[in-house]
């Protein structure tokens, strides 16, 4: 057994305890601590991906109980796929956090570590209870993460967060209790086994929990209809924070994808394919209206969090053309538009730092400090973010569309991804030509601390740096998505792993 | 007895989505609060409803009730504690900051 | 040099262009003129190729798995372009170092010139054509930045917004075309969709993606009805828009349709399409000209006209229509960038461009004025002009194309009429500017420009002329390979010599020339009749309601959808969760009920189920009168327990109590500092659909419950009842599943309870909200904080709750008990100590460091996992066994106590944690009451406990997050 498996959620684990115990370590040692453990998880991350790049599934029963009884961790090319990209996010949000924003409130990097043990362990775990536990783990780091720094604003914001994250739990808990009343087991794998041999008396009661569960993930993923929580809590989140939960709706989606091909897949017999129906057409209209949001925002920040959204839209429109080249594409998309949202968040929360009490509100300001490099940067950022050549995110569109030509929405696909595109284009041009070339002539023009200045912009660019790198290296990066999606679609591979020693009773 | 397990469940469920409703965040606590524990009653029952076999193993034991669903809720028990409690310290930070206690942070009309 | 290096040069040189200019305003100027050179000098040696009738096709791999490479093309075509881009740029660049004044940034100019260059070059030079798009887009882009260079002036602002999403809709459009095309021919390589013409002409998908792949080229050339946003890109610098609107951008449009030729024309539908375009853009553009009093306006609808005659050319579609369409695109990029060129000098002589003021410069500026005539004689089409030839192939083209058809004589018609329009506008830019009386009130007194300045005009004007007169000796090789280029064939049979004799062609021609003259002496009531119906003719107007309908649409939608309504927001969550619930479960036919055997019901059970529901009803009729709610909450929470009991789960009764207790204990701490009641009237809220949703919610969850409850099941419990005692070492399988074979659960639950009470002190950091000083029936609390009978009770309780405490865990592993629960009682007992005997009382006497204790509880947890992995075992692996000591007897020790120990430990410092800091609040809201608080003995290198609400004192900085 490889204990490579247990190191990506026990790593930040450790990271979040270490700093309350008695010898309670000064602001400077947490974040040398924190930042070496994120950069350990980072190694850890790649080990792992490379350790299953050849297609195996490791599998870890934690306590030696093996399953379906106890909990057993699954290593595979997409776990490992989240868990690289989650290292790298969480590497340059922390860099930026550590500026100074972590000092606003008390216990971020407790948080912050925790928060990724969350991450982690829902991208590691093989069991649905197990998985709502650590969605219960992330989330309640991502409440003391939001309101982290605290403020009128991010109060409100964070109370709606809440709430409906609770609400969501409970559904949660009545979907896996539901499968569990019907199937008697929870190990995701076992669940697939049981579920594609249920009676059709009970075929009814799976499927119901099924969409219900659905709707929790589609809450996470801030799928519309049940995306209204997010531009508020995204908006209002100090810029690290913003930049890390870049991440979080993508837990939904990994949720969709993993449950959708696994439990509900096309071997479920008369459980399969049970989202098909609602995802790509609730994608394509998530797709459409976050940008018709992000076209309508009225500030930097809250235009970011529709660009989410509308990120979102496009993801899980490729995950539901659920064909191999569609979950390829989405699975490339993800990591460009985790960053390129980071970076966007990040640098607005520059931009507005420079604009006074008008902070990130789209109304011509003063002329800001550094525009050469925070114009470049901004321009750089929205033609990622639109998915403008030459950058990872037209060719996500691009793969995307392919994946889509032999599908039978394709007239739907072509035209939203299209106009979202053009939406997003209008946005961001209005957005950019406000911010950078409306600036009242102003004598803010005084040259900055080079130190600080770069301190502030490495995250940033590093992120966007990610960004080419997933363009540069798209060959390999498609092979390597293509390669889960194959693994994604032929789930038996993963029930022999998971379910070899003893299987059922 | 099904019957009356589900009846309860129903009802707690009701009545906890009414209260989450409301307006003003202290209701909507108690709402969340008989949401779990609606939600824990049903995740127990689906353990299915068995009397006097409680699941300690014990030679006279004439049989053991599901385990496993107890574990469960015990578990779900302390996440909505956790939560419920998180829950009630935001809503007296949303009085403090937004200086009322609507859930939007509204002034009355 | 290779292809790939050529298109890279300008790119790479642009970085170099915008660094070197911070050395100093010029270098920028000489390094973009070396670069293009540079790329110019690594092209040349690749031309022998074309000549010999070769295609230099170079590739290498960036994403095969979905067929697309960086893969380059020389042949004609991308040569001619090549060749257009480069000498002409070369000359742009020199003309812009006079162009631009002082104040302007030359760095950044030339930066953008040359990407703008850069991705010509990539269109001209592409083999794969998703590769060529990227490109196409980079034109947009690099575009909008060059027209916004004056970007403190709104128009440029607006022409450039205007332009990129225009020419940005186009290359969507495009990507979709090309993505359909490659999909029909199967490959994105040039040479494979050039070779499957008939196979794609035949396609079903034909008709949509040459729609899309239209509007890709529409929009870029400036086709009606997309040419809005060619004149207000007038608005930048005019080297600019000499490059842009003369040999680049607006070319890549006609490039496209060239390119695309042999692959997509000889349809009727590809006649329709382009050359009806074509058509209304050159009548358009050619009438509209003649009115604009702005030089460059003028200039740039004619460039409009101009191109919809090259688009109507290639839509004719026959190979010698082909060939015009080529040699028109050279003619154009000539004498209109020279035109441009001359516009920008008299705009920088006179410091103007309206035509009314700018008269009779010919005294002031005889030789650019001789350049300038020349360059509008071409633009006429007027014999021994470079115009003349391509116009007469045009002429002919359009006779042979509509005699075949009935009623095809208007065609001729209007092209002449089209023509005799070039002829007026023509006549107007040299007879308004140049002569027509004196200059009125200009800016400054116009003179020649500086000597190099007027170069480029003058080597233009100059290849006007030798084209014009000596064509097969000039342009006929490199059209001829670039016609090739087109057709992927050997050239059609054609002429160009100056006189055909006499064609019905030369007759348009004259018509068109006599009739130009006629327009322009008749122009006063045109000029009446234009301003007066000008608007229609305005697409402006419609783009720009549009946009505007845009974004009110976008808006109201917005609000519409997020109201920033939490209640909103929940009701839509559980509406979507019942509707997809419903869906699921009628998506099968299959009865509700199922066939197990069901318990009786007894009559204390039926007694506590209804008192449960009229207290669940109760708290929500009652619930404006929170104390009364809190206690029906209670009560409810209590009969959950006597529930728990009656079903033989007793470990759950006893956690359920416990945990009641505390939030009730947390709720009434809450309610002290909110409102005591909820206003009466809430303002107006859908209560209806509140109560609907609530009933259907309800209805749901016990339909689901119940037709769990009434179905057979399997489960893997057996194994947890056989393995509990022999694996875990415990006869309390739900203690053993939680602590060992679900240990990683509550691994997870633990992190998330020391989560909440960390979170929970940090949102309390700082909180100040004061209790009310009197309760809600206004009495004031009684001054007596700490009854004594109450205080002495407590610490009497004390010890025993905490002896039961550890009772409870040290036997959680075989009965009922476990770290939960006995963490509960711990923290509930100590609670009952705060509020009997105060804060402070009870703060001195139990100096703890509750977040050590959480880390010491998570680490305890995380430590025994760990330690397993030292004999190889996974994470979480439990070990047991049994020890006889002395006096106490046989006794069993289990590695998973100690994980459960560290359960306790965290429930107990999360607990306190919470409620302590509740507690705190009051105090901490009130200095007066804060200080009595005394400090804890001193540890930890000074540091303070975290105890003592850290009022702002500590809050930030070095300590930060002390605790």
């Amino acid at each position: 057994m490889n204990h490579l498996v247990i190191a990506p959620v026990l790593l930040p684990l450790l990271a979040g305890i270490l700093p309350l115990l008695p010898r309670h370590p000064t602001m400077r040692q947490r974040r040398i601590l924190s930042l070496a453990a994120t950069v350990a998880q980072l190694g850890v991350a790649l080990a792992l991906a490379a350790e299953v790049s050849d297609g195996e599934i490791l599998v870890y029963p934690l306590g030696h109980w093996p399953a379906p009884f106890g909990i057993v961790l699954v290593a595979d090319r997409l776990a490992a796929w989240m868990l690289v990209i989650t290292a790298l996010l969480a590497l340059f949000a922390l860099l930026d956090a550590i500026r100074g924003a972590d000092t606003a409130g008390r216990h971020f990097h407790i948080l912050f570590q925790l928060q990724l043990f969350g991450l982690n362990g829902a991208f590691l775990t093989g069991d649905l209870f197990n998985l709502f536990v650590f969605f219960e783990v992330l989330l309640i780091a991502s409440y003391g993460l939001l309101l982290h720094g605290g403020g009128r604003e991010r109060t409100r914001a964070g109370l709606h967060f809440v709430v409906v994250n609770l609400v969501g739990s409970t559904l949660f808990l009545f979907a896996v209790g539901t499968l569990y009343g019907v199937l008697g087991t929870l190990n995701m794998a076992d669940l697939a086994v049981k579920a594609a041999a249920t009676p059709p008396e009970n075929v009814p009661l799976i499927r119901a929990a099924g969409l219900v569960l659905f709707g929790v993930f589609a809450l996470k993923a801030a799928l519309l209809p049940l995306h209204l929580w997010l531009p508020t809590a995204y908006a209002h989140a100090s810029a690290p924070v913003a930049a890390l939960f870049a991440i979080m709706t993508k837990v939904g989606a990994y949720s969709i994808l993993r449950v959708y091909t696994l439990i509900f897949g096309a071997g479920a017999g008369s459980a399969a394919r049970l989202i098909e129906p609602w995802l790509l057409p609730l994608a394509l209209a998530t797709l459409i209206f976050g940008m018709l949001g992000a076209v309508t925002s009225t500030h930097l920040r809250q235009q970011a969090a529709w660009l989410v959204v509308a990120s979102v839209g496009s993801l899980l429109t490729a995950l539901g053309l659920n064909n191999a080249a569609g979950i390829a594409a989405g699975l490339y998309y993800l990591p460009h538009t985790t960053f390129a949202a980071a970076a966007l968040f990040l640098l607005a929360d520059a931009i507005a730092r420079r604009r006074g009490e008008l902070g990130d509100r789209l109304d011509p300001g003063p002329a800001i400090t550094s525009p050469r490099l925070l114009g470049g940067l901004f321009f750089v950022t929205a033609v990622a973010v639109a998915g403008l050549p030459p950058l990872s995110g037209f060719l996500g569109k691009f793969l995307t569309l392919r994946a889509a030509l032999d599908h039978p929405f394709l007239p739907w696909v072509m035209g939203a991804v299209l106009a979202a595109g053009l939406l997003g284009l209008i946005a961001l041009a209005r957005t950019g030509s406000l911010l950078f070339y409306r600036a009242l002539p102003s004598e803010a023009g005084a040259a900055e601390v080079w130190p600080t200045l770069a301190r502030e912009t490495v995250p940033i660019i590093g992120l966007l740096l990610l960004g080419l790198g997933l363009t540069v290296g798209a060959g390999p990066a498609l092979d390597q998505t293509h390669a889960i999606a194959t693994q994604m679609l032929q789930p038996q591979a993963y029930l022999q792993a998971v379910l070899k020693p003893g299987g059922t009773p | 007895m099904e019957a009356l397990m589900a009846l309860i469940i129903g009802v707690l469920t009701a009545c906890g989505v009414y209260l989450a409703l409301r307006a003003r965040t202290f209701p909507v606590v108690l709402g969340l609060t008989f949401l779990s524990y609606a939600v824990n009653l049903f995740l127990f029952t689906m353990g299915r409803l068995t009397i006097g076999q409680p699941p300690i193993i014990a030679a006279r034991a004439t049989g053991y009730a599901d385990p496993v669903p107890q574990a469960l809720v015990l578990t779900a028990i302390v996440i909505s504690f956790a939560m419920t409690a998180f829950v009630i310290v935001l809503a007296l930070k949303a009085r403090a900051d937004l200086g009322n206690d609507h859930v939007d942070g509204r002034r009355e009309p | 040099m290779s292809l790939p290096l050529v298109v890279l040069t300008p790119f790479l040189g642009a970085i170099l262009a915008a660094w070197i200019s911070r050395q100093g305003r010029l270098y920028a100027a000489w390094m973009a003129g070396a670069i293009t050179l540079l790329a110019l000098a690594g092209l040349l040696p690749l031309a022998d190729a074309p000549f010999a009738g070769q295609t230099i096709i170079q590739r290498c791999s960036w994403i095969p798995a979905v067929g697309v490479d960086l893969a380059f093309r020389l042949d004609g075509l991308g040569l001619l372009f090549a060749l257009l881009i480069l000498g002409i740029g070369l000359l742009i660049m020199l003309y812009a170092r006079y162009y631009l004044a002082e104040q302007d940034n030359m760095g950044r100019f030339y930066a953008g010139l040359l990407l703008f260059m850069g991705a010509m070059l990539g269109i001209a030079l592409s083999e794969n054509i998703i590769q060529l798009l990227i490109f196409w887009e980079l034109t947009s882009l690099s575009s909008f930045l060059l027209i916004s260079y004056w970007q403190h002036r709104e128009d440029a602002r607006n022409g450039a917004r205007m332009a990129l999403t225009v020419t940005g809709a186009g290359g969507l459009a495009l990507l979709g075309g090309f993505l359909l095309l490659g999909h029909i021919a199967g490959s994105y390589d040039l040479s494979v969709i050039l070779a499957s013409g008939d196979r794609i002409r035949t396609h079903p998908l034909y008709l949509p993606m040459l729609a899309l792949v239209l509007l890709g080229a529409f929009t870029k050339s400036a086709q009606f009805p997309f040419h809005f946003w060619l004149p207000n890109a007038m608005a930048a610098p005019t080297p600019v828009s000499a490059y842009l609107h003369s040999a680049t951008m607006v070319k890549a449009g006609v490039f496209l349709l060239a390119r695309l030729f042999p692959a997509l024309s000889g349809t009727p539908e590809w006649s329709w399409l382009v050359g009806g375009a074509g058509l209304i853009t050159l009548l358009l553009g050619a009438f509209v000209a003649l009115f604009q009093h702005d030089l460059k306006g003028l200039l740039a609808y004619s460039t409009i006209s101009h191109l919809g005659l090259i688009t109507l050319l290639f839509g004719i579609g026959t190979p010698l229509a082909a060939v015009a369409g080529v040699f028109h695109i050279i003619n154009h990029a000539t004498f209109k960038a020279s035109l441009f060129m001359a516009a920008g000098i008299i705009d920088h002589e006179t410091g103007s461009r309206d035509m009314r003021r700018i008269n009779g410069l010919w005294r002031y500026m005889p030789y650019t004025g001789a350049l300038a005539i020349v360059a509008s004689a071409a633009m006429a089409g007027v014999p021994l002009l470079n115009g003349f030839l391509s116009k007469e192939i045009f002429f002919a083209e359009v006779l042979g194309a509509a005699i075949p058809l009935r009623f095809g004589w208007p065609l001729p018609a209007a092209v002449t009429l089209a023509g005799a329009f070039a002829v007026a506008y023509s006549l107007r830019f040299i007879h308004d500017v140049f002569f027509n009386g004196e200059p009125v009130d200009l800016p400054k007194i116009p003179h020649e420009p500086p000597r190099w300045m007027k170069v480029p005009v003058e080597i233009l004007a100059a290849l006007c002329l030798l084209v014009g007169i000596a064509p097969a000796l000039i342009v006929e090789p490199i059209l001829a390979v670039a016609v090739a280029g087109v057709l992927q064939e050997s050239l059609p049979e054609h002429n160009l010599a100056i006189w055909h004799g006499f064609s019905p062609a030369l007759g348009m021609s004259v018509i068109a020339l006599v009739g130009g003259g006629l327009i322009y002496l008749g122009r006063k009531p045109l000029f009446a009749f234009y301003e007066r119906h000008v608007e229609w003719l305005r697409v402006e107007t419609l783009y720009d309601r549009l946009l505007n309908g845009l974004f009110a649409l976008a808006g109201a939608l917005t609000r519409k959808l997020d109201t920033g309504s939490l209640q909103r927001l929940l009701f839509v969550t559980i509406l979507s969760a019942l509707v997809l619930g419903l869906a699921g479960f009628i998506s099968v036919p299959a009865p509700l009920t199922g066939v197990r055997t069901r318990l009786p019901v007894d009559g204390v059970s039926l007694l506590a189920a209804l008192g449960l529901i009229a207290a669940a009803i109760g708290a929500v009729f009652l619930h404006r009168q929170r104390l009364v709610a809190v206690v029906l909450m209670g009560a409810v929470g209590l009969v959950t327990a006597l529930i728990f009991i009656r079903f033989s789960a007793p470990d759950l009764a006893l956690t359920q109590l416990a945990v009641e207790v505390v939030t009730v204990v947390l709720l009434l701490l809450a309610l002290y500092f909110l409102p005591q009641h909820s206003p009466a009237k809430p303002h107006p809220s859908p209560w209806v659909s509140h109560v609907l949703l609530a009933v259907a919610a309800g209805g749901g969850a016990a339909a689901l419950a119940w037709a769990v409850l009434t179905r057979p099941y399997e489960t893997i419990a057996g194994y947890f009842l056989t393995n509990s005692v022999p694996g875990g070492g415990g006869a309390n399988v739900v203690n053993v599943i939680l602590v060992d074979f679900r240990g990683y659960d509550t691994l997870g639950e633990i992190s998330v309870l020391a989560l909440a009470g960390l979170g929970i002190y940090a949102m309390l950091d700082r909180l100040y909200l004061p209790g009310p000083q009197r309760d809600a029936e206004g009495r004031a609390w009684d001054p007596d904080l700490h009854p004594a009978l109450l205080a002495t009770l407590a610490r009497l309780l004390l010890p025993l709750a905490l002896l039961m405490a550890i009772f409870l865990l040290l036997r959680g592993h075989n009965l009922p008990g476990g770290g939960f629960i006995a963490g509960l009682v711990t923290a509930a007992a100590l609670i009952v100590q705060y509020l009997a005997n105060g804060v402070a009382w009870t703060h001195a006497r139990l100096p703890w460091n509750l977040h050590a204790l959480i880390g010491l509880g998570l680490l305890a947890a995380t430590l025994t996992g760990l330690a397993s992995l030292t004999f190889g075992y996974p994470f979480l692996t439990s070990t047991f066994g049994h020890w006889h000591w002395p006096v106490i007897g046989e006794f069993e020790l289990a590695s998973a106590m100690v994980f459960d120990l560290g359960v306790y430990l965290v429930v107990v410092g999360a607990t306190l944690l919470i409620l302590i800091h509740l507690g705190l609040i009051h105090h901490a809201s009130q200095p007066a009451a804060a200080t009595p608080i005394p400090d804890p003995p001193v540890r930890d290198g000074g540091k303070r406990d975290a105890l003592t609400p850290n009022l702002a004192s500590t809050g930030r900085g070095e300590h930060g997050e002390a605790r």
